[in-house]
């Protein structure tokens, strides 16, 4: 069985924000279903972590909640990105493209080239 | 950026207690149902869906812990919760609280009178413009500390040849009488250089100031204060350019000062201003004399000049001037500069340091008790906080508990004594009237206000911190299991040391009171020299202008129509008053000893009318007094004192002998040689001098050029009761002459003695209380003790113990605590005392029968404390000692 990774909030706040920005507005469970099966099921979650950090990007302004139907048409809060949070997102999206590209290099790094 | 947006919204949830925690618990409900069913479609049986929805999930309640921390400010509602919980535990025992707000209203109100009064004189700026840059310039002599006045030769050379001053200004004062309307009106003015408002920086609000040009001889101009100009004036607008009868001469208005406006500062008031010229008369050597001494001089700093610098230049140009001119100059070879704001409060600085640091040990005092008193509580209390950190209290959470309590307290204590000291302030402006200068100027305001906030916060701390340590300490196994008082010894300590400091403190605080009470009392005691009860005082001045030919005979008929007033025994006039702050000092030559001019000695000079010595009761040890035949036309005479005779005529005989004092009579040929004709018994000038000063006395009639004698009337009735009748003389012999400064001979005292007073009046108000508190703290510590040990003493009588023993035991214990702290305070007087020397009269800094009284009266009251707490435990039953824990 592969091992499954634990997540940095920081992080979780990032998917989020993608989730969001890809599907559009989600209820709590939708969120973490979709985050469940994009990164396919390699995470190891509880589903209950969602819930600061959805409250966290609240206050930041990143994103912002409505009370809706859900599909078995029950009550639900749903999540939607703001204009910050597409700002916040793109941000932290470019850093992570960065980060990302720097430990490639590092990574695929062979002794010859370097010397 | 982020991190303010999401302070603000917590801010705003904490605010309004908004709660996201429902809306939580519903998305959660939500989250589990729509988890569950996919389960069940997944196939699962529905207890299975459920428990395995509730596992995905993970803990509910840390989620919703972890959200409540998110949403809200978890530190500041914690702190909320501790101070609900402070305030119920402190309502739980008012006595404690009650004890302790009181206590601490005492010192903090105390604190925040004496910090009002200090900010008024000490701290607060001078109201010019860049005051930091003003600065007082004095001659003095190299050899000595001794500083003098400026002669006016002096003064403009300096002024002339300085590099540090963008403006250097003379000033001194004198009084005119306004004539003109209804009622002669007697007005205090202040003659200074023409540059005054420019070194300043302050504009007048009406007209415009003095220039340059205007301290030409002849010119007479002048400002007015804006109170003169309301009260004279009716605040006419059109009053510049209008002249003004000032004793006589004509002056043009020419600008009216802002209200606010004083200078000096240290002058009760100044009615107007004028320029230099009128000191430049043709007939006088006002501003040619260079031996003639009287004015002050202050200055303006050029930029990134120091007083140092300046002080410096002022010494190098005295000491070229004393080469220049060794005749007028020699004993003034030097000069001083020191910041306005130094010279402007003098020994004063000293006084309110040393009522500053009373002060501040009185509320150290209090804090000693009060911190007394946490301690005995947090013993008691052992249980409850062994108990909350046994379901998971911090060791900070419960100091945070414990100094929130105290901060309450002290709080409390904080808003009652600024409170009080709104009251109080009123009262020792009062007790210190004109005796310190900008006094009257203290209040409470919004500095008084946060400084008692601040000594609120500390004071808080101080007392909280040390109990909230030593409860935290708290071991929880044992004080949980037992129940019973263990590991107290090391409190116990603490607490004595506690009380050990106190007991020193209030020992320094009564020395340094009764050093100041023994100097009061023996400054109030002091022989005069004169008897000064039924003594009547007043003043009126007889202008130049009218009187120069005529003062001798004017003054003869007016006290022979002074004594002829029903209940005047005798009257007579004099030009220095004593006990008035009036100084004169002029060198004289001895003929048979003959010394250059710059190095002639100097007494105190005073002219007087014939019958003074017998109206002030002043006794004439050798010859006789002045009469009325010693006129101008006959042999020049002086009197001189004992201390005079004394120092100048060691072991002779000086009634006969000859000397020259430099006192002008206003003929060609210079002042005469006068021939002593009697020694009189010194008369104490000043409530505060130290000494006998040497002095002689010349016959007003003889030099009729110098203004003007002081009345003194000796009275057989209430001396107030004459004053409508000396009033109603002096109208009636010239209705142009204002009568100024009525008073009997005590208030005059009473005024000079005011500064010692306040210092006496506030160190003993402050040692009274330090004392109280400490024996409060005292007998709070040997209760606490006795309370604490009452098995044991139950014990030892259970077991034959007499009750003396038991008293004695408790006594001991009082005073191994009360001789430790009388060593240690008295060991901190001897070294501290010094700084009074500049505060006391005739009194040693280390008096021996003062510490000693001082000693004793602490022992007394800390053993009368101590005295209760034995009684209690020798009256303790030892059956039921014995069976209650």
């Amino acid at each position: 069985m592969k091992q499954k990774s634990d997540v940095q909030q920081g992080t979780l706040a990032l998917m989020v924000l993608k989730t969001l920005e890809v599907l559009g507005p989600l209820h709590g469970y939708g969120l973490a279903r979709r985050i469940e099966q994009i990164s396919g099921d390699l995470l190891s979650v509880n589903q209950g972590t969602l819930y600061p950090v959805l409250l966290r990007l609240e206050q930041e302004g990143a994103v912002a909640s409505d009370w809706g139907a859900s599909e078995n048409n029950r009550r639900a809060r749903f999540y939607r990105l703001t204009r910050a949070g597409r700002r916040q997102l793109q941000a932290e999206l470019d850093g992570w493209q960065q980060t990302s590209e720097i430990i490639a290099r590092f990574l695929t790094a062979k002794a010859e080239r370097l010397s | 950026m982020k991190a303010v947006h999401r302070f603000f919204v917590r801010l705003r949830n904490f605010a309004a207690h908004r709660r996201v925690d429902r809306r939580l618990q519903e998305e959660i409900e939500q989250h589990l149902a729509l988890q569950t069913e996919e389960n069940l479609r997944a196939g699962m049986t529905p207890a299975e869906a459920w428990r395995q929805a509730i596992l995905k999930f993970g803990s509910v309640q840390s989620v919703r812990e972890e959200c409540h921390s998110e949403e809200s400010l978890p530190l500041v509602e914690g702190v909320v919760q501790d101070l609900r919980y402070a305030l119920r535990i402190l309502r739980k025992s008012p006595s404690f609280t009650v004890v302790a707000i009181v206590t601490l209203a005492m010192g903090i109100g105390a604190n925040a009178t004496v910090f009002s009064v200090v900010d008024a004189i000490l701290l607060r700026p001078l109201p010019y413009s860049q005051p930091q840059r003003l600065v007082e310039a004095e001659s003095s002599s190299g050899r000595g500390t001794f500083a003098s006045n400026l002669s006016y030769p002096d003064f403009f050379d300096w002024r002339a040849q300085n590099h540090s001053f963008s403006h250097l200004v003379s000033y001194h004062d004198t009084s005119y009488t306004l004539t003109g309307s209804a009622r002669p009106v007697h007005v205090a003015a202040q003659i200074v250089s023409w540059d005054l408002l420019p070194m300043l920086g302050i504009n007048p609000i009406l007209g415009r100031g003095f220039t340059a040009a205007e301290e030409k001889r002849g010119t007479r101009v002048a400002l007015l204060s804006h109170a003169l100009w309301v009260a004279q004036f009716a605040a006419d607008p059109g009053i510049l350019g209008r002249t003004l009868q000032l004793s006589g001469d004509t002056f043009t208005v020419i600008g009216v000062m802002p209200a606010s406006f004083r200078f000096p500062i240290t002058a009760p008031k100044t009615d107007l201003w004028t320029t230099l010229a009128v000191d430049d008369t043709p007939a006088g050597d006002g501003v040619t004399n260079r031996g003639s001494h009287f004015l002050n001089a202050m200055g303006r700093l050029k930029p990134g000049v120091t007083v140092a610098q300046a002080d410096q230049d002022m010494k190098a140009i005295a000491t070229r001037l004393a080469r220049q001119y060794p005749d007028t100059n020699t004993k003034h070879d030097s000069a001083r500069v020191e910041s306005e704001l130094d010279a402007v409060l003098g020994d004063t600085r000293t006084l309110l340091v040393v009522i500053l640091c009373a002060v501040g040990l009185v509320l150290l005092i209090a804090c000693g008790n009060i911190a007394n008193l946490l301690l005995a509580r947090v013993s008691d209390r052992r249980r409850e906080i062994a108990m909350r950190s046994a379901v998971g209290a911090t060791r900070s959470r419960i100091v945070r508990q414990l100094l929130l309590e105290s901060l309450v307290l002290s709080c409390g204590g904080g808003l009652a004594g600024c409170a009080l000291a709104f009251f109080s302030t009123p009262v020792v402006l009062r007790l210190i009237g004109d005796s310190v200068p900008r006094a009257a100027d203290a209040g409470v305001n919004l500095q008084v206000l946060a400084f008692g906030l601040a000594v609120t916060l500390v004071a808080g701390i101080l007392f909280g911190l040390i109990p909230a340590i030593q409860a935290s300490k708290t071991d929880l196994v044992s004080t949980l299991k037992t129940g019973s008082l263990t590991d107290i010894s090391g409190r116990d300590r603490l607490r004595s040391a506690v009380i050990v400091g106190q007991v020193a403190l209030g020992i320094v605080l009564s020395a340094g009171a009764g050093l100041l009470i023994s100097t009061f009392v023996r400054l109030a005691h002091e022989d005069l020299g004169f008897r000064a009860d039924h003594l009547l005082t007043f003043r009126f001045e007889t202008p130049d202008n009218r009187y120069s030919k005529t003062r001798a005979p004017f003054y003869q008929e007016y006290f022979e129509r002074l004594r002829a007033i029903p209940g005047v025994e005798s009257a007579a006039g004099t030009m220095i008053l004593p006990m008035a702050s009036d100084d004169a000092d002029v060198s004289f030559q001895n003929p048979e000893h003959p010394l250059p001019e710059g190095q002639l000695p100097s007494a105190d000079i005073s002219l007087i009318s014939p019958g003074y010595f017998r109206a002030m009761q002043v006794p004439i040890l050798r010859g006789r007094d002045f009469s009325e035949a010693d006129t101008r036309d006959s042999l020049p005479v002086m009197i001189i004192n004992h201390a005079f005779a004394e120092k100048y005529f060691p072991g002779e005989d000086p009634v006969g002998r000859q000397l020259k004092p430099g006192a002008g009579d206003g003929r060609p040929g210079g002042p005469p040689l006068r021939t002593i004709i009697a020694i009189t018994g010194d008369i104490r000038h000043s409530m505060t001098q130290r000494q006998d000063r040497p002095a002689y006395f010349l016959p007003a009639a003889q030099l009729p050029t110098w203004c003007c004698l002081v009345s003194v009337v000796r009275t057989s009735v209430d001396p107030h009761a004459l004053e409508p009748a000396a009033r109603r003389l002096v109208a009636s012999m010239d209705k142009d002459i204002p009568v100024t400064d009525m008073a009997t001979m005590p208030e005059l005292m009473s005024v000079q003695l005011s500064q010692p007073r306040f210092a006496m009046v506030l160190l003993g108000a402050f040692a009274g209380l330090a004392l109280l508190l400490t024996v409060v703290g005292l007998y709070g510590v040997m209760m606490y003790s006795v309370a604490r040990r009452r098995r044991e003493i139950g014990l030892r009588l259970a077991l034959g113990a007499r009750h003396t023993l038991v008293v004695r035991m408790v006594l001991i214990e009082a005073s191994r605590l009360l001789a430790a702290g009388i060593a240690l305070g008295l060991t901190a007087s001897l070294l501290f005392s010094s700084v009074m020397k500049t505060m006391l009269y005739g009194t040693a800094e280390h008096d021996p029968m003062v510490l000693a009284a001082v000693c004793a009266a602490v022992a007394c009251t800390g053993l009368l404390a101590a005295w209760l707490p034995a009684l209690r435990a020798a009256s303790i039953e030892p059956m039921q000692a014995l069976r209650t824990d």
